[in-house]
């Protein structure tokens, strides 16, 4: 066991709803240092995301390898956590992607948030290499690494319930599971079943041999106005029972499958066709007649929408959402549910993004078909084979060794202008929106500064309203994107569910309301929707200190190409694209080409 | 002159109603909105106000066009298809 030093432990600013400072953690050099994090760094970039970028910058971690012991990972809290409020218990991972080289900002729910605020800071920032496997342990002020030895090589569960016996119920914990420990590409960081998902997070943590980081605490931050604080949490509680939360809470994002299907959205055989005829087969609908199904919820969060399903080789039950679904579904061709649920019961327990892993695999299985990829075994439709892909990848045998390294990677390595159909921007594998029929969400995959994502930009909301159509989206429409991009930015630094997007009225003043009542600051809607831009433009900016270029907002080249076979109508050229990418730009007071202004540049962060 | 469309329902109001599709008649997209709601009760309270659809709902011809306005002229052979309007996760 290895204890640290605490430089100044004493050293902390009274701000309603934080802590004022962030824990430095120096894994090489034993040295754990509180970072004083001032008012205005606070309220121009609030937590999560924001605040993350932020520290990032500060930390100057945009020109490093993700991968090499001096980049730094943050886990970020917010003004929010260990509020009365609904579906505030969450934290953000933040770091440069291994995947894509860019920012890269994973949100997760859980018990592990709440005790990592109560630790006595805002945000746990590691840099450096610890000597050996190790567990990072944070109890209050005391930081100490204790060996993993006995862990290493465990599943999430595994480690979570072995952490359990160790130290106790009392500590929460983030854990990586094999594919972290092999720095694959995509492997996430998980809590209490959630993950920090997309972009490799658990590639970094396990780049820094620690397998978990347990955390304790009992510092409580106040808040500016409590008892106005818990009565509004209370009316937000009871609108999240409402109809804008009906499809999570009673059908989950599973949902989404047969809509996207009928509307022709549905990525297919590695974005090869729009719609699947095996949607029906693998659909919750179907599903839930066939199977038990139970629901849960994250910490502190009264929509409750994950819904779980029991697998009939008796393993179990296993959380079913619809990236998972869309992924290791139709975009492999598989219309088997029990290999669905399989392959998303192994991602959790072994630590892989549903998303890039499906993706990933997708595009090899239309390399084989194409005899660019010698592994005949490897077909759109078998399930065994997906199943045997995704063993590979966390045994690093055979092509999974290839796999581990996303699809952008292995396009280049196989060549033949496969990068063509490699589901992927800025090397961040596609989510399940087919951006030929949603076109302002093609906008918002191609200029996204972690790559193609659904979480980062809302834009789909557009496409699917009466705002545009959907199949033809011209440059009028950018601001719409940048819109949906803006109020993520700030959910994702409050921090709040998206879930919760349809319970509010007015999102930019209501928000200003509850950071108010949080903060005592005389925060208003126009103010947040400035933050918001701050945000978004801290993540370009990290992204140009990362060696960001113009041409790296686009699309896969097939998607520009020609259409969803089986949709004319929904074709994006690369000029339309170019159009809409400029108008964006433009629309954020950046070139046209998307470059900052000097001064967005070189302005001090804190 | 009253159309005969087809009416697919989607997520929760396909819960509500109980059905995947079935077919209605009328000028526009508010008779058929009233129609549905007649029928099945259980979609009315949840989904539908008059002859428009709740918020968190909408609607869309013939899995082209997103619509809302219930004096939208239907044609012989449209669908009507009516779903969740968030459609992120």
């Amino acid at each position: 066991m290895v204890s640290f030093p605490m430089s100044d432990v004493n050293m902390r600013r009274e701000i309603p709803g934080y802590h004022g400072r962030y824990l430095r953690i120096d894994l090489s050099d034993g040295s754990s240092t509180p970072i004083p994090l001032g008012p205005q760094i606070l309220r121009d970039y609030l937590g999560g995301s924001g605040l993350g970028v932020a520290i990032l910058l500060h930390e100057r971690a945009a020109e490093v390898d993700p991968l090499s012991p001096m980049a730094p990972i943050a886990f970020v809290f917010s003004p929010l956590v260990g509020s009365p409020l609904t579906t505030s218990a969450k934290f953000a991972v933040v770091s440069k992607s291994p995947l894509t080289n860019r920012i890269n900002d994973s949100l997760a729910s859980s018990g592990f948030a709440l005790a990592g605020k109560k630790t006595g800071y805002d945000a746990i920032v590691l840099v450096g290499q610890a000597r050996h496997r190790s567990i990072l342990v944070i109890d209050d002020d005391q930081v100490r690494l204790e060996s993993a030895d006995d862990c290493w090589g465990l599943s999430n569960q595994e480690t979570r319930d072995h952490l359990r016996l160790r130290l106790g119920n009392e500590f929460q914990t983030a854990t990586i599971g094999q594919a972290g420990e092999r720095q694959v590409r995509y492997a996430t960081i998980s809590h209490d079943g959630r993950h920090a998902g997309r972009g490799g997070s658990g590639a970094v943590l396990g780049s820094k041999n620690i397998k978990a980081i347990a955390v304790r605490g009992s510092h409580r931050p106040h808040w500016a106005e409590p008892a106005a604080l818990v009565g509004l949490a209370k009316q937000l509680s009871e609108k999240s029972f409402g109809p804008a939360t009906a499809k999570y809470r009673e059908l989950g994002t599973a949902s989404n499958l047969l809509t996207f299907n009928r509307l022709n959205v549905l990525p297919t055989r590695n974005f090869q066709e729009g719609s699947f005829d095996g949607a029906i087969a693998i659909s919750p609908e179907e599903l839930s007649v066939a199977r038990d199904r139970a629901r849960a919820s994250c910490a502190a969060c009264t929509i409750g929408c994950e819904h779980l399903y029991s697998m009939k080789n008796g393993s179990g039950s296993v959380r079913l959402e619809y990236e998972n679904l869309f992924a290791f579904g139709p975009l492999c061709g598989i219309d088997d549910p029990e290999i669905v649920l399989e392959a998303s019961r192994r991602c959790d327990e072994w630590g892989l993004d549903t998303i890039s892993a499906g993706g990933t695999i997708a595009f090899a299985m239309e390399c084989v078909q194409r005899n660019l990829l010698d592994e005949p075994w490897l077909k759109f439709g078998d399930g065994q084979s997906l199943l045997k892909a995704l063993d590979s990848i966390v045994s690093g045998k055979g092509l999974g060794s290839l796999l581990a390294q996303g699809s952008r990677r292995m396009a280049h390595h196989i060549g033949h202008e496969s990068i063509a159909f490699a589901p992927q921007v800025k090397g961040l594998e596609l989510p399940g929106y087919d951006p030929r029929g949603l076109q302002t969400m093609a906008l918002g995959f191609a200029v996204g500064t972690r790559g193609a994502d659904h979480n980062r930009s809302g834009a789909y909301e557009v496409d699917f309203s009466e705002a545009v159509d959907r199949k033809h989206v011209g440059p009028e429409s950018a601001h719409l994107a940048v819109e949906t991009e803006d109020k993520a930015a700030l959910m994702d630094s409050l921090i709040l569910c998206k879930f919760l997007r349809g319970v509010f009225t007015d999102f930019f003043a209501e928000s200003a309301e509850i950071l108010q009542l949080v903060t005592g600051w005389d925060v208003t809607a126009s103010e947040l929707r400035e933050t918001a831009r701050r945000i978004v433009t801290a993540k370009k900016r990290f992204n140009i200190l990362a060696g960001w270029t113009p041409d790296e907002d686009t699309l896969p080249r097939r998607m520009l190409q020609k259409p969803a076979s089986d949709d004319l109508r929904g074709h994006l050229s690369l000029e339309r694209l170019n159009e809409l990418i400029s108008a964006y730009n433009q629309a954020r007071g950046w070139s046209p080409e998307g470059w900052l202004h000097p001064s967005d540049m070189q302005s001090e962060i804190f | 002159m009253p159309v005969t469309v087809k009416v697919e329902l989607f997520g929760i109001p396909r819960a509500r109603a109980g059905v995947a599709q079935t077919t209605s008649v009328g000028h526009d997209l508010g008779d058929v909105i009233s129609d549905m709601a007649s029928r099945f009760p259980e979609l009315a309270m949840s989904c539908i106000q008059g002859r428009h659809l709740k918020p968190g709902f909408t609607a869309n011809l013939s899995g082209h066009r997103f619509v809302t306005d219930p004096d939208t002229l239907l044609s012989d052979g449209d669908s009507v298809l009516i779903l969740s309007l968030d459609a992120g996760g």
